[in-house]
């Protein structure tokens, strides 16, 4: 099962707080999605999305994603502080000086579920040349379908009002779209011939986004057909990407930056949260599922903005009144969000 | 004693320190009170306290974990991070305690800080001072000490 959520620390009005996003926000924005706890793996798409095959591991480098590896934990090793030289028997005695600040307000919010009708999974993504024609380049996934669709490629393409993407090239790449129909884990192949020749392109042009991020070296947008004429909103799921060389040599590798939703005239961003499936790396004392602080409770309690799901959520709401700073990783708290895994809430 | 409603998480931490203790550490709960170990730490090898074995007394408050465990030498030492009562110069103990920390791993830092003793940012000045100006006079008198009061004879 999967569940995602989303906040708004902004706007607190409770009821409202999906949010219609016309533009891609440069900051990070409000929207993060989990991916599911339990064996997401290919197979049937149960009314979920966000099928990501490993998703503790994927917190790694290779996403883009900014932000701590998911078992990264506070500098144990950082000796010395300055210290005063007062008479208490231990150095931290009296050293309560966490306690002094009062901790900004943060909510403390429940999640709610959307579902998404396709979705692509992003580690699966790779460019490959094209065997009848080695100056061109093709493009692979995996994806999930709970509806018939359609599936578009873009090169060097700009996010424009309405999730709709304009190429700023159509010249060396017309938009490309391909049918598909429902059914989970299936694959994708783009036929050979339909490629692109990169040759065409700056290499810094391709392994970057635009300052503004509005522009995507890489852009894939899954597209399922309406349920009922009446429902005249596309479902979409746009990947974006830039596209690397180690070195600048050798062939491309695919780097997914962002995943967006469109869903009812919605903009959603898909993020992940470091540590909440259980993980192969975990710590040797910790087996990954456990709340941090009490050690004994399931984690339920993501910190934003650094997004590492470590507590409870009692221990968070304890930690509030006692530290503003995330327990993995000392950035500043600025809002606590529990999401309720096994629940079917909403 | 204090024994009653101690927090599930002090019984996990103290298991896993049982049955799975850290290389070169040891910690055990006292009988009487469950929130005070006595530890020990073997000197690490190629520092000056290789070979030593030092005594050591942590406590865990009744905030823990949301305040640091207590940790102080009982053997003497000589090092610039560390005073003459024992107590650590450490910024985990101090600002940069975190609740994701335990017991293992502030005893790991401890650890590491006999590797790796931080002559400017000193918890002892004269220590501090010696190290500074002759390193190796002030290894050396580390190693005697190390002998003298941490020998397990």
């Amino acid at each position: 099962m999967g569940v995602s959520w989303s906040n708004n620390n902004r706007r607190r009005r409770r009821s409202t707080y999906f949010h219609p996003h016309p533009h891609p926000p440069h900051l990070p924005p409000p929207y993060y999605y989990p991916p599911p706890l339990l064996p997401p793996p290919a197979p049937p798409p149960q009314g979920y999305f966000i099928t990501s095959s490993n998703p503790s591991a994927s917190t790694s480098a290779a996403t883009g994603y900014v932000g701590p590896p998911a078992q990264y934990y506070p500098n144990v090793y950082t000796a010395n502080s300055v210290m005063l030289h007062q008479q208490p028997l231990y150095a931290n005695e009296g050293g309560n000086d966490i306690h002094l600040s009062p901790p900004p307000y943060v909510d403390h919010q429940t999640t709610k579920k959307i579902r998404n009708d396709v979705n692509l999974h992003k580690h699966t993504l790779h460019l490959c040349i094209d065997p009848n024609n080695p100056d061109h380049h093709l493009i692979s996934f995996d994806f999930d379908a709970l509806f018939d669709g359609s599936i578009t490629i873009f090169y060097l393409a700009k996010e424009e009002e309405n999730c709709r993407f304009n190429p700023l090239f159509p010249d060396l790449f017309e938009p490309i779209t391909f049918p598909f129909q429902k059914g989970a884990g299936q694959k994708f192949c783009q036929p050979s011939g339909t490629g692109i020749d990169l040759g065409f392109f700056e290499l810094d042009d391709l392994s970057r986004p635009s300052p503004g991020e509005d522009v995507f070296p890489l852009v894939i947008c899954a597209e399922t057909n309406s349920i009922s004429v009446l429902d005249a909103s596309p479902h979409m799921q746009i990947t974006q990407a830039v596209l690397e060389k180690s070195n600048g040599v050798g062939p491309f590798q695919v780097k997914v930056v962002r995943q967006i939703l469109w869903i009812d005239d919605v903009r959603y961003e898909l993020r992940e949260l470091y540590g909440i499936g259980s993980s192969a790396t975990a710590d040797f004392d910790d087996n990954g599922k456990e709340c941090v602080i009490c050690m004994t409770e399931p984690k339920d309690t993501a910190v934003l903005p650094c997004r590492h799901m470590c507590m409870c959520s009692e221990c968070a709401k304890a930690l509030r009144f006692q530290s503003n700073k995330c327990p993995i990783c000392r950035q500043p708290i600025e809002e606590l969000i529990e999401i309720k895994i096994n629940v079917g809430n909403q | 004693m204090a024994n009653s409603n101690l927090p599930r998480r002090i019984i996990k931490e103290t298991q896993r320190l049982l049955s799975e203790p850290a290389p070169g550490i040891s910690a055990s709960p006292s009988e009487d009170n469950m929130r005070y170990f006595n530890v020990m730490i073997l000197g690490p090898t190629q520092s000056p306290y290789e070979g030593g074995v030092f005594k050591l007394e942590l406590f865990l408050p009744e905030e823990y974990p949301m305040a640091a465990p207590k940790v102080r030498f009982l053997t003497k030492i000589y090092h610039p991070n560390i005073d003459k009562l024992g107590r650590i110069c450490l910024d985990i103990l101090k600002d940069k305690w975190s609740p994701a920390l335990q017991i293992r791993t502030v005893l790991l830092s401890i650890q590491a800080l006999l590797s790796a003793p931080n002559p400017d940012d000193p918890l002892s000045e004269n220590i501090a001072k010696h190290w500074k100006s002759n390193e190796a006079e002030a290894v050396e008198t580390a190693k005697e000490w190390t002998r003298l009061y941490a020998s397990d004879a």
